[in-house]
């Protein structure tokens, strides 16, 4: 994992896709790649409402990712200071080994650069102070970046409110932090980690 | 050393670093320059049209009126200035879709193309042979060159010394793959002319019915101008006529490609003279407005030694060709020497062979390597009966009354080389000898015939007794009269002569309609993108030149039967094939520098790319190692490498030449494709070091990130 947390309020997303617009508008990216994704799930009846729901994937920033040792080049890389993982196009040759190695697609195709691009937090505006494109213009605001000590706890909130409401009828949803898809493991120290280039 | 830079792509460079710069921070003005990069952009990829100097004009000018000096400043010293000083640069990247310093990626001439003094498109044709599109090959080459027969007979095919194929094994047979286009479309009748533009009225005169002259008639008269051709025998052709012999020529293919120039109109004057029978002066009052003066260089030079003017037996090749193809045929003796080591000795010796001579020796002052000779045509010649001496040097004709009966020789050694590289012959004393014979046939150079010529008055000439003309506009000192071929060059090849022609007709059409003249030197034009043949990397190696097929010696020695038979259909299809078409794939390297340096796979041996030291070449081993990663394909500057997905299959391909194959994996759950198994196996072991990332069913992004977000999500999709 990086040192940063980003968290996306799904209660709050209405799936207008803004993030992904400025993401792309951001890194000035060609018809094609989408570095963070609104994904939609339904609409399903809920009772006799439907409801959808929107996951907002960026890229995880794994603690050991599948596309740094997928590379063969060096050119995918994960930054020692906060754990940024992101692609050198210098060194990238085009050959789509990350993009087949990541679980979740996260690195994506630059047709008109023949070159691998993917989410980096927007590392340059990080740098630099500020949030990442997709955050600093979300519509509802439901996307929330910075440091996990930093960031609000709106589900906490929320779950306050409500059992202050004494409401009974909502379903609490519990967005796990971090996919499902692969079996916990005990985090490992940042410093263990191999990482080339600099 | 350095390598000239395409001042095109300079600009196009610069124009990119500055808006990129921000500097601009004027939308509109950083909007037209953005404009302004893709016209050049255009100029730059070949992918530009007629009118795009003019929309590059415009769009300078507009800035330049229209913006604030701060941000139009820059632009004028950017794109303005070599506009102004180098137009001709960008109008002939426009014109040829070609960049002779290969800065500009798709725009890199292909070796043979550059090396055709006639300048054809050698790829789009071969590609077309390939395909079986003969009467299109031909109108490909008759574009830059009227006579795609002739010079699939009878040229010295420099393209072929050139050839990127001869590093791997032997370079395509250019030349005989011509010669096979021509004759199938004439014998089809689908050698047909390119239609003819709007008369203009002007009437232009050629002197010299030759390959230059006709060359340049031929393209006059496709421009509009109504073309006379004055000449001086008594049929077209020039030295292809009376000099070379019809064994290797035949009259009706000169005829044939001649009947097809006066189709367009042109008007021939036979037994005319220049000097003679008219005048240019005469031929000005005629109403003719421009001249182009191609007469050839018809006289031969002499051998300078004791004996050579006393006796009818001693006979210059170029005399005794002309006989023989005007049909003398009789002998000059049984046994006879032919002094020289040329194409025309050989030419002479040859045809000596075939009008019965007993004996026919070749004197030659060096050695064999030295010969300037084509090596096919001595080997033929020798096959035929041909004897040839080396390092000899003839002193003496010797004679009684009134006949040759012998030729005093003196044996030579080669000195240690001068500085340019050439060794003299020098005669060893004492060492001379007698050849008795009874003819001698001296082949050692022509020049310019002068006769007639002094009739032109304010023509200056070289010491060489050559005309003396501008190597671009052809024009000569006298503003009217432009000049081409032998008679500017001195004895040459055909196809120098056809290059000259082709290229004294834009000089000669900007002269009559008052353009300014261009500056540099043409640059031959692509002419299209021919599609490419699929060819498997096994066929592509193991393919071999293949032999010409002759007529037996037996039936050369007493005919002049066409020698080279020509190839058959499948045969010519095949050579097609091997072509590495270097009009597409400008062997930069880059992709066998990834493969091997970048992604450690190293499956491109591609040895023909490098020019110092040509290294292995073999398109088989690529199968066996290649991943299918496509990173060689991406980085591609000219899109030769490929890299495609087709009925199932991802295939590799360089320039049709296909690499590797494999059978597409898909994913479990939507179908779509995934890779080939030798790809994910590669992504799988890079990876196992992390963790199992494909445990279970093989799935696509796409649907690996949908049941990832419905992990994720509340709401639960059965």
């Amino acid at each position: 994992m990086s040192d940063y947390y980003l968290f996306h309020d799904s209660a709050k997303c209405i799936g207008c896709m803004s993030c992904e617009v400025h993401c792309k508008e951001n890194k000035r990216l060609p018809p094609g790649p989408r570095l963070c994704r609104i994904e939609t799930i339904g609409p399903k009846w809920v009772g006799n409402i439907p409801k959808v729901d929107f996951v907002f994937m960026p890229c995880y920033h794994c603690d050991r990712p599948w596309c740094v040792a997928a590379c063969p080049t060096g050119a995918m890389q994960k930054r020692t200071g906060d754990g940024i993982v992101f692609v050198d196009h210098n060194l990238c040759v085009g050959c789509k080994a990350c993009m087949r190695a990541c679980p979740w697609g996260a690195p994506q195709w630059d047709p008109e650069k023949g070159k691998a691009v993917k989410c980096d937090y927007c590392l340059d505006r990080v740098d630099q102070g500020l949030e990442p494109a997709c955050v600093a213009k979300c519509v509802t605001k439901c996307l929330h970046f910075g440091k996990p000590e930093e960031v609000v706890d709106a589900r906490r909130m929320r779950h306050a409110r409500a059992m202050a409401a004494m409401a009974t009828e909502v379903t609490l949803r519990q967005p796990v932090n971090g996919p499902k898809a692969k079996p916990m493991k005990p985090k490992r120290k940042q410093a263990q980690d191999p990482v080339e280039g600099s | 050393m350095s390598k000239p830079t395409c001042l095109v792509f300079q600009t196009y460079n610069r124009l990119a670093e500055l808006i990129d710069s921000g500097v601009l921070t004027h939308p509109r003005v950083k909007r037209r320059a953005e404009d302004l990069l893709d016209l050049l952009k255009d100029v730059c990829t070949g992918s530009s049209g007629p009118n795009h100097l003019q929309a590059i004009l415009k769009s300078v000018a507009t800035i330049l009126i229209e913006e604030p000096e701060a941000f139009s400043g820059e632009i004028k010293r950017i794109v303005g200035e070599p506009l102004e000083s180098h137009q001709e640069v960008f109008v002939s990247h426009i014109e040829t879709h070609n960049c002779p310093t290969g800065d500009c990626d798709f725009l890199t001439p292909a070796p043979c193309q550059m090396a055709c003094p006639a300048g054809i498109d050698v790829a789009s044709y071969v590609g077309l042979i390939g395909e079986g599109r003969y009467a299109e090959a031909v109108e490909i080459i008759r574009r830059d060159n009227p006579f795609p027969w002739v010079c699939g007979l009878v040229c010295t095919h420099p393209c072929e010394f050139v050839c990127v194929r001869g590093r791997i094994d032997s370079p395509i047979a250019i030349m005989n793959l011509k010669a096979f286009a021509a004759e199938r479309a004439v014998s089809e009748r689908t050698y047909k002319n390119p239609p003819k533009a709007e008369d203009l009225g002007f009437k232009v005169a050629v002197v010299g019915a030759g390959p230059a002259g006709l060359t340049a008639a031929y393209y006059l008269a496709l421009k509009g101008y109504r073309v006379t051709v004055i000449e001086a025998l008594a049929q077209a052709g020039g030295m292809m006529m009376v000099g070379i012999p019809r064994y290797r020529l035949p009259r009706e293919v000169i005829d044939r490609e001649v009947a097809f120039i006066e189709e367009l109109g042109v008007t021939f004057r036979f037994n005319t003279r220049l000097g003679r029978d008219t005048t240019i002066d005469q031929l000005r009052s005629e109403g003719f407005q421009a001249f182009f003066l191609s007469l050839g260089a018809h006289a031969a030079m002499d051998l300078g030694i004791k004996g050579e003017k006393d006796f009818p037996q001693v006979i210059d090749a170029i005399s005794f060709l002309r006989h023989v193809s005007k049909g003398e045929r009789h002998i000059p003796g049984k046994t006879a020497a032919v002094i020289g080591g040329g194409n025309v000795a050989i030419d002479a010796a040859r045809s000596l062979i075939r009008l019965g001579c007993e004996d026919v020796l070749l004197l030659y002052r060096r050695t064999r390597s030295e010969m300037p000779a084509n090596e096919e045509e001595v080997k033929q010649a020798e096959e035929e009966g041909v004897r040839l001496s080396f390092l000899t040097i003839p002193v003496e004709v010797l004679g009684a009354d009134g006949k040759v009966t012998g030729l005093r020789c003196l044996r030579a050694r080669l000195a240690e080389p001068d500085e340019k590289g050439r060794r003299r012959p020098v005669p060893v004393e004492g060492s001379d000898y007698v050849i008795e014979l009874d003819a001698v046939i001296s082949a050692i150079g022509q020049r310019i015939d002068p006769e007639g010529l002094d009739s032109v008055t304010d023509l200056h000439w070289t010491k060489w007794g050559t005309l003396i003309a501008d190597t671009i506009t052809s024009a000569t000192s006298a503003e009217d009269i432009f000049s081409g071929g032998d008679l500017v060059t001195g004895p040459a090849t055909v196809v120098e002569a056809i290059g000259a022609g082709k290229r004294a007709v834009e000089g000669i059409d900007r002269y009559l309609r008052g353009l300014p003249q261009p500056k540099m030197p043409p640059v031959p034009s692509r002419r299209m993108r021919a599609a490419l043949s699929e060819v498997p990397a096994q066929t592509k190696m193991a393919l071999r030149r293949p032999e010409m097929p002759f007529l037996g010696p037996e039936r050369r020695r007493i005919t002049f039967q066409q020698v080279e038979l020509g190839y058959d259909e499948a045969t010519a299809r095949q050579e097609a094939k091997r072509c590495l078409r270097c009009d597409i794939c400008k062997r930069c390297g880059k992709c066998v520098k990834i493969c091997r340096e970048q992604m450690g796979i190293d499956a491109l041996q591609f040895g023909h790319v490098d020019f110092g030291t040509p290294g292995l070449t073999d398109f088989r081993i690529t199968a066996e190692r290649c991943i299918l990663c496509g990173a060689c394909a991406a980085n591609c500057p000219t899109r030769a490498m490929t890299l495609e997905d087709r009925e199932g299959e991802r295939v590799l391909s360089l320039c049709g030449t296909v690499l590797c194959r494999e059978k597409l994996e898909t994913c479990h759950r939507c179908g779509a494709v995934v890779g080939p198994a030798r790809y994910l196996e590669y992504v799988k072991k890079r990876t196992s070091a992390v963790q199992e990332a494909f445990a279970g069913s093989l799935l696509c992004e796409k649907c690996i990130r949908q049941l990832t977000a419905q992990s994720k999500s509340g709401i639960t999709i059965p």
